[in-house]
C-alpha cells in the first residue's frame, strides 16, 4: 500500500466527504497509526498494570513475547501511570472557525472538529484520559477527560453538539480551563488564534505554570494566508461589526508579511514560555496535522 | 503654441476620467467576511501611506497620459530649429520662377531652368492646406491656386521669351502675401538673378515679408546672342550682345532660308551686312550666331519693306528745304519728282493746302505762311471730310515722336495747334500737343504743326531732315507704320489695312536676357531686400522664420513613457 492511499494523506476536503467525524476519524488514525511503528502519546509511568491486546501502532516493545508464546495471541503491557496522562482537547468553536476561503475547503471548524477527533481516538487508544472543551466567548461543551470506553464517542457528540459561535473571549474559557484541568496533563488548543494574543498567552501560560503540556494548533485557512479577491471589496469581520474596504492586489504582499510575522510571534512566545506551537493549514492532510502534533 | 487640429482640445475633458473613475469606485464595494480582519488592518495601516501616495501618482499619470494623448491629437506645432520643422505656421508664400529666356543656358550639361523648376517645386510642396501660394513666372502674372495645380503649372514651365523684372517681380509679390493676414509672408527667388535683370530701383518690401533668393550658379558661361537686326538703307545691321570679352562669332544673314551674307562680331559690335537686290514687297530674313550655351538668342529675325520711291511733287510754297530734300532724295532714288520724265502722276503732295488738283493719293499740308489762309485751309481740309484742323499758335517746345527716327528733342519754335482728331492718329507731338498727325480719311493727308522751315523749327537744319523727309513721303504718307520690334517667340507679324499690308511686328528676346552675368550678393540684397541662399540653405531657410515642428511625437513619445511608468507604479509598487 503506498502512501497516497492513505486516508490520512488524502485531501482533508475529500477525507470529510467519507463520512461523519467519527467514520474520518477512524479511518485518519488507522492510516496515520498504520504509517508510523510507536504510538505518538506515551505514558511515562513503568509499573505494570494489566494486559490489553495488542492494537497496530502500539510499540513492539511493550509486547508481552510470553502471552504470544503460550497462548499465541498479541498483548501489550500497560503500565501504572500510562492511564494517569489527563488530555484537554480545547476546541474553539468561534465564529471565526465556521469560515473557509473556498467552497471546495473544510472550514477551520471542521478541520478542527475532525483533527480533534483524531486525536482523541490516538489518546484514548493509548488508554489516556481525554477530554474535550468547547468554547467561543464563552466554554460550550465540556466532557471530561475519561478513559472508560465510550469516551470516543463521547467527545465526538460534544464536538457534533457545538454549534458555530459569534466571538471568541478566549482567555475567559482558558481560564474557565484552568479550574476543570485541577490535575496537571496534555492540554492541546485547536484554534485560528483570532483574539487577543497577549491575553490569549497569559491563559496558555498559566495552565503551563499549573504543570500542564500545553500544544497549540493555530488553524488557518489558505486564503487567510495570502490575500485575494475582488478588485475591491469590503472584507467584514463575522465575529463583530468591523469592516474595512481593501484593494487585496494591493494590500496582499503587505498582508503576507503581517500573517507571516503574526505566526512567527506567536511561535516565538509560545516557545519562550515552553509551550508547542503548530501552523496547520486547512487544506493539509490530517495525517501530516498529526504528525506535527506527534 | 499653435495648433494644426484645435478643435481636438476638446478632448481634455477626457482628462476628467481617471479622477471620475477614482470617484465612481467609491461606489458600495462587495462584501465579504474575512475572519483575520485583524491582520488586514494591520497591513493597512502600515501600508496606508504608500498606497495614499500611490493612488495619487496613479491619478496624476493617467490624468497626464490622457492630457499628452489629446494634446498630441491636436498636433502642437512647436518652434523648431532652421532644418528640423516639419510644418509651419499659415504662410502667404508667392515663388517667382524666372524662366525667362536665359534660364535655358546649359550649366554643366543642364539647363538652369531644370534646377530652378526643382527648386521652386521644393517651396511649392512644402506649403500646407493653410498657406496662401501664388506663382509668378516670367510673363509676370501671379498665379493663385491650389498646390497640385501650381504644381503642375511649375512641372510644365518652359523657356519663355519674355523678360522679367526681377525688382518689379519682387514689389508685387511682397505686396501679394503682405496683403493676406496670415502669421508668416515669405517671397521665393528662384532665379538665375541675371544683373540685367534687377531694375534701377529698390523693390519696395514691407516688413515682415521675408524675401529668399536662390544663388545664382558661381560662374555662367560666355554667352553671344543678337541683340538687334534692322534694315536700313539696302542693308541689315546686326548688334551682337553678351558677356563683354566674349570671342566673337559668326553672323549669318538669310533671307527666306538664303544665305545672303556673313560677318564676324563680338559682343557689344556691330556688323553691317548687305541686302541683295529685291523685289518691292515685304521680306523678312534671320540673323543667326553658331550654337552656344544658350539658344535663345542666337537667332533673331527681322522684316522690312522694299518700295519703289514715292513720286512727289512740293509747290512753291512748300519752301526751300522741303524742295532741297527733295532734291538730295530724288538723286538718290529715293524720290522721283512728279513731272519729271512722264509716267504716272504724284504719289505724295507737299504744300499749303490739300493739292485737289493734282491728284495726289496722299497730301503732307503744312500751315500757310500767311496767317490769314489758315481759315481757308481749314475749310479745305474739312472738305475732304478729315477731322484734323489747324488751331491757334501753340507754345515752343521739342519734337517728341517715337515711331519717327531722328527728330526726337529737335526744338519747335512756331507752330499751330492741330485740333479735332483721334490721339491714335498723332505721329509726333509738342508740348504733348499734336504736331504731326495722319488724318484716316480716304484724303490720306497728314498734317504738320509747323512749317518746315528754320523760322518755324530747327529740324530743317538738322541732319535728321532728310532722312525725315523721305520717312514723311515713302512711309508715313503711305499710311505705313514703322516695323515694330516687341518682346516674344522669334517671329513677324505683319499688319494689314484692307488688302494693303501697312507695317509689322518683329519678335525677340530681350537682348538683356544674353547678358548672363549674375548680379553680386550684395546688389541682390540692397535691391530686392532678399537673402541668398544656396540650395541646402535655401531650402532650410523656407519657412523657417515661422518653422514649427509638429510637437505630436514628442509628446506620444512622453505618453508612451508616462504609461510605462504608470504600469510599473501599478504593477511594482502592489
Amino acid at each position: 500500500m503506498t502512501d497516497v492511499q492513505r486516508v490520512d494523506l488524502l485531501d482533508p476536503a475529500e477525507v470529510a466527504r467519507l463520512g461523519g467525524i467519527e467514520i474520518v476519524a477512524q479511518g485518519v488514525v488507522e492510516g496515520f497509526l498504520a504509517g508510523i511503528h510507536r504510538s505518538p502519546f506515551r505514558g511515562f509511568s513503568v509499573e505494570f498494570t494489566e494486559h490489553r491486546a495488542y492494537q497496530p501502532g502500539d510499540e513492539l516493545r511493550y509486547l508481552d513475547w510470553k502471552m504470544l508464546a503460550r497462548s499465541d495471541r498479541l498483548f501489550v503491557k500497560q503500565f501504572e501511570e500510562e492511564t494517569n496522562l489527563r488530555a484537554m482537547i480545547l476546541v474553539d468553536a468561534s465564529r471565526s472557525m465556521a469560515w473557509r476561503g473556498a467552497p471546495a475547503r473544510l472550514t477551520k471548524r471542521a478541520y478542527g472538529d475532525r483533527l480533534a477527533a483524531a486525536l482523541a481516538l490516538i489518546l484514548l487508544r493509548q488508554r489516556d484520559a481525554t477530554g474535550l472543551i468547547t468554547f467561543d466567548e464563552a466554554v460550550r461543551e465540556v466532557v471530561p477527560a475519561r478513559v472508560k470506553s465510550g469516551q470516543w464517542a463521547r467527545l465526538v457528540r460534544g464536538l457534533v453538539r457545538t454549534p458555530d459561535g459569534r466571538g471568541t473571549a478566549a482567555q475567559a474559557a482558558l481560564v474557565r480551563l484552568t479550574a476543570l484541568l485541577a490535575r496537571r496533563g496534555l492540554v492541546v488548543l485547536v484554534s485560528d488564534l483570532l483574539f487577543d494574543r497577549d491575553l490569549a498567552l497569559t491563559a496558555l501560560r498559566y495552565l503551563r505554570h499549573r504543570g500542564h503540556q500545553v500544544i497549540v494548533v493555530h488553524l488557518m485557512d489558505p486564503a487567510e494566508a495570502e490575500l485575494s479577491g475582488p478588485p475591491e471589496v469590503r472584507f467584514r469581520d463575522p465575529e463583530s461589526a468591523a469592516s474595512v474596504v481593501v484593494r487585496p492586489r494591493e494590500l496582499a504582499r503587505v498582508y503576507g508579511e503581517t500573517v507571516r510575522r503574526e505566526i512567527a510571534a506567536w511561535r516565538t512566545a509560545c516557545r519562550r514560555h515552553g509551550i508547542a506551537y503548530h501552523h496547520v493549514l486547512t487544506d493539509m492532510p490530517f495525517g501530516m496535522a498529526l504528525r506535527l502534533l506527534a | 503654441m499653435t495648433f494644426l487640429h484645435p478643435l481636438a482640445l476638446v478632448g481634455l475633458v477626457a482628462a476628467a476620467i481617471p479622477a471620475l473613475l477614482h470617484l465612481l469606485e467609491r461606489r458600495v464595494p462587495p462584501e465579504a467576511e474575512f475572519p483575520p480582519l485583524r491582520y488586514l488592518s494591520e497591513a493597512e495601516r502600515q501600508s496606508a501611506r504608500r498606497l495614499k501616495l500611490r493612488h495619487l501618482l496613479l491619478l496624476i499619470l493617467r490624468t497626464l497620459l490622457i492630457v499628452l494623448i489629446v494634446l498630441a491629437a491636436a498636433r502642437p506645432l512647436v518652434p523648431a530649429r532652421t532644418g528640423g520643422a516639419t510644418v509651419h505656421a499659415p504662410t502667404a508664400l508667392a515663388v517667382i520662377l524666372d524662366n525667362s529666356a536665359s534660364s535655358g543656358v546649359v550649366v554643366d550639361g543642364r539647363p538652369v531652368l531644370d534646377r530652378l523648376r526643382a527648386v521652386a517645386r521644393g517651396s511649392l510642396a512644402r506649403t500646407a492646406a493653410g498657406d496662401r501660394v501664388w506663382l509668378i513666372l516670367a510673363d509676370g502674372v501671379a498665379r493663385g491656386g491650389v498646390r497640385e495645380r501650381l504644381l503642375a503649372t511649375v512641372d510644365s514651365a518652359a523657356v519663355s521669351p519674355r523678360r522679367l523684372d526681377l525688382s518689379a517681380a519682387v514689389q508685387q509679390a511682397a505686396r501679394l502675401v503682405d496683403a493676406e493676414p496670415l502669421p508668416a509672408r515669405e517671397v521665393h527667388v528662384v532665379s538665375d538673378l541675371q544683373r540685367t535683370a534687377l531694375g534701377a530701383g529698390r523693390a519696395e518690401v514691407p516688413r515682415g515679408v521675408r524675401v529668399l533668393a536662390l544663388a545664382p550658379p558661381p560662374q555662367p558661361p560666355a554667352n553671344r546672342g543678337i541683340g538687334t537686326a534692322r534694315v536700313t538703307d539696302g542693308a541689315v545691321t546686326v548688334g551682337v550682345v553678351g558677356t563683354p570679352g566674349a570671342a566673337a562669332a559668326a553672323v549669318t544673314v538669310r533671307v527666306r532660308g538664303r544665305e545672303v551674307g556673313r560677318a564676324l562680331a563680338a559682343p557689344g559690335a556691330a556688323v553691317s551686312i548687305a541686302l541683295p537686290p529685291l523685289a518691292p514687297g515685304w521680306w523678312v530674313g534671320e540673323a543667326t550666331l553658331d550654337p552656344d550655351e544658350l539658344r535663345a538668342d542666337d537667332r533673331r529675325v527681322f522684316a522690312w519693306r522694299v518700295a519703289p520711291p514715292a513720286r512727289v511733287t512740293a509747290p512753291q510754297d512748300a519752301g526751300p528745304f522741303v524742295a532741297a530734300a527733295l532734291a538730295v532724295l530724288a538723286d538718290g532714288g529715293k524720290v522721283g519728282i512728279a513731272g519729271v520724265g512722264g509716267g504716272r502722276g504724284p504719289d505724295v503732295s507737299i504744300g499749303e493746302r490739300p493739292d485737289g488738283r493734282g491728284g495726289a493719293r496722299t497730301n503732307v499740308v503744312i500751315p500757310p505762311a500767311d496767317a490769314a489762309l489758315v481759315g481757308h485751309v481749314n475749310r479745305a481740309l474739312a472738305a475732304g471730310g478729315g477731322p484734323w484742323r489747324f488751331g491757334g499758335p501753340g507754345t515752343p517746345g521739342p519734337i517728341a515722336a517715337s515711331s519717327v527716327a531722328g527728330i526726337d528733342g529737335i526744338q519747335v519754335t512756331r507752330r499751330y495747334r492741330l485740333e479735332g482728331g483721334e490721339d491714335s492718329t498723332v505721329v509726333a507731338r509738342v508740348n504733348g500737343e499734336p504736331w504731326l498727325v495722319r488724318d484716316p480719311g480716304e484724303g490720306r493727308v497728314l498734317l504738320l504743326g509747323s512749317r518746315l522751315d528754320t523760322a518755324w523749327t530747327a529740324l530743317p537744319a538738322a541732319p535728321a531732315f532728310v532722312p525725315f523727309v523721305d520717312a514723311l513721303v515713302n512711309r508715313l504718307a503711305r499710311g505705313e507704320a514703322p516695323v515694330a520690334e516687341a518682346e516674344g517667340a522669334p517671329r513677324v507679324e505683319f499688319r494689314t489695312r484692307g488688302t494693303d499690308t501697312v507695317g509689322a511686328t518683329v519678335y525677340g528676346i530681350d537682348a538683356r536676357e544674353s547678358e548672363l552675368a549674375a548680379a553680386p550678393t550684395a546688389l541682390v540684397r540692397r535691391l530686392l531686400g532678399a537673402e541668398v541662399l544656396e540650395d541646402p540653405a535655401f531650402a532650410a531657410a523656407r519657412f523657417a522664420g515661422t518653422g514649427r515642428a509638429d510637437g505630436s511625437w514628442l509628446l506620444l513619445a512622453l505618453a508612451l513613457v508616462v504609461a510605462v511608468v504608470e504600469l510599473g507604479v501599478a504593477t511594482l509598487t502592489r
